[in-house]
């Protein structure tokens, strides 16, 4: 059953000038529970658009958007009920960090959702518990933590909501490396434990590579592609004339079969790519 | 050798909390004039502090840092220590003044109260020398972040420095706009003879440097070129750091049995490196 379906969705900015394209031209796709989804394309494509109108933040032109069967603007009161099912975690949430304590700041979603006091103090904890925000940490302000910690607690308290489906604009934008390996592996981790459905905006390919099931590729605001990560990855012209690219091991697999060297096509990952040199390297000592 | 930059021993502390910290610890460095060097270095190991040390906008606590002959602790020097080294930084939002993209590169050199038809030849070559000459007459806010990172680089470049300190530029941008900041630091090196410290956290823009230094903890780790420095893959990853995917594949093929060098970056390369490989497995 799919559980979020956009039809025909059509957005401009209101008093929109020559100079912004950032807009929507009739998008349409279909998302299954539990799938993880990568959203590429270039700045000014139209990606943190398109999630804010997953969550009920901006209204389509025209078109729709369901979550789970039910146009999501049916009854526009209840909108907040969409933001609770559908979790957006901004770029740079740290930002948007608040609270006097680390646990009042994660609290803050679900005691919005009007949950009882012991039971959000559960969500808290498990949340915690999943990706690794320490209790010692729960009565320091948040603004004394580092800036790795303070977007892992901005994403808790995103998380802290159970949302069906969490969304991330760029969950990496601006951390060092250790830092992006810590909220992929957090991605993971809650994905595991919860079975929600995960949307990721990103313009790192390798990460996506490893992570995603599907890729969404947007150009210009219009959908270009829409399929599991292997077909995406093995359409590198369609990819290259959008101003995307494939991940940096692919490119060397290409470079390789250029050359006539006998290794296999669509490699994504170093994984992947260790597994099929062994292969060509087992066939020619046994030859 | 001709050093434009000498960081004696230098110690910086600050005190949070009551605690005394030191970002820096008895660090020493020295940048030849004309190189371009790459620091790297994980979020908290003293680079930034770093940088604001080399244009005199931290002092040391113990220790010197003299640019060009002049001593940062020197009152006297003050001015013209920041003109002869910029400092470009992470937000181009932060960077940007004036509404139109010409007065913001004019900015610099007014201050500096110089002839405004001098301006206006410094203004035109500075933008040139960005490839943003097309945008002299247009409104900063409605370029893209690349964009208008080089548009913060053409002000520093009017003010004529001998060299740039660039702090993470790109880590807020997409990869066009990095691959342009990328490109056009290399062109104002190459071209112009400017020196280049760029600071940041992704490997694959130390690829062209002359020099690469990795610091952790207020210290410096290694210090060598960008090949020497990414073949040591253990050791970036102990400090928090990464290496770009090339290198990361032919590391994990050594691991695994493969005779290969891991000294490669470029993707042409790592499929030199993996076709000798194989053709060595034939043999």
């Amino acid at each position: 059953m799919s559980l979020l379906k956009v039809n025909n969705l059509s957005y401009a900015y209101s008093g929109a000038t020559p100079f912004f394209n950032d807009a929507l031209k009739d998008v349409s796709f279909n998302i299954e529970k539990g799938e993880i989804i990568g959203i590429i394309g270039h700045t000014g494509s139209g990606k943190s658009t398109l999630v804010q109108h997953l969550n009920g933040l901006l209204k389509p032109n025209s078109g729709e958007i369901l979550l789970e069967n039910e146009n999501i603007w049916d009854n526009p009161k209840e909108i907040r009920k969409v933001r609770s099912k559908v979790g957006l975690v901004f770029q740079y949430p740290e930002y948007q960090l608040f609270e006097e304590t680390v646990y009042k700041d994660i609290a803050f979603g679900p005691k919005n959702m009007g949950i009882a006091d012991d039971e959000i103090d559960k969500c808290v904890r498990d949340i915690c518990a999943i990706i690794g925000v320490k209790e010692e940490h729960f009565n320091k302000s948040p603004f004394d933590l580092s800036g790795g910690e303070k977007r892992r607690v901005a994403i808790a308290g995103v998380m802290a909501m159970k949302p069906e489906i969490i969304i991330f604009d760029e969950p990496t934008s601006g951390l060092d490396p250790k830092g992006r390996e810590d909220i992929i592996e957090i991605i993971k981790n809650y994905r595991e434990a919860t079975g929600a459905t995960v949307i990721i905006i990103s313009h790192n390919m390798e990460d996506m590579a490893v992570i995603a099931d599907k890729l969404l590729v947007l150009n210009k605001g219009k959908l270009e592609m829409f399929d599991t990560v292997e077909k995406i990855f093995s359409n590198r012209v369609k990819l290259n004339s959008i101003g995307l690219d494939v991940p940096i091991v692919t490119r060397v697999f290409d470079e390789l079969i250029k050359r006539g060297v006998d290794v296999e096509k669509d490699i994504f990952t170093v994984e992947k790519a260790i597994e099929s040199l062994k292969k060509v390297k087992a066939g020619d000592s046994n030859a | 050798m001709d050093n434009i930059i000498e960081v004696k021993n230098v110690t910086y502390e600050y005190v949070d909390d009551n605690l005394t910290h030191s970002a820096v610890k008895d660090f020493s460095l020295a940048v030849e004039r004309g190189s371009f060097t790459v620091i790297l270095g994980h979020n908290g190991s003293g680079k930034s502090t770093l940088a604001k040390l080399i244009n005199g906008l931290y002092k040391p606590t113990k220790g010197d840092v003299i640019v060009d002959g002049m001593n940062t602790k020197d009152e006297l020097y003050e001015t013209e220590i920041k003109r002869r080294v910029g400092m470009v930084f992470q937000n181009p939002d932060n960077q940007l003044i004036a509404s139109i993209v010409e007065e913001d590169v004019a900015f610099g050199p007014e201050n500096l109260g110089i002839e405004p038809d001098e301006i206006r030849k410094r203004v035109d070559e500075s933008l040139k020398a960005v490839d943003m000459y097309e945008f002299v007459k247009s409104t900063p806010h409605h370029l893209s972040g690349g964009q208008k990172q080089r548009i913060a680089i053409a002000g520093i470049i009017a003010m004529q420095p001998d060299c740039i300190v660039l702090d993470e530029p790109t880590a807020m941008l997409d990869p066009k706009g990095r691959k342009e900041i990328i490109n056009t630091i290399l062109k104002l090196n190459r071209e112009k003879n400017i020196t280049v410290i760029l600071i940041t956290h992704y490997m694959e823009e130390a690829e062209n440097a002359d020099r690469v230094v990795v610091m952790n903890d207020g210290a410096i780790i290694a210090d060598s070129t960008p090949k020497r420095i990414f073949s040591d893959v253990e050791m970036l990853k102990s400090v928090g750091l990464d290496v770009p995917q090339t290198t990361e594949l032919l590391y994990s093929l050594k691991k695994n049995g493969f005779d290969v060098s891991t000294d490669v970056i470029s993707i042409k390369e790592a499929a030199d490196a993996i076709e000798k490989a194989l053709h060595l497995e034939e043999k």
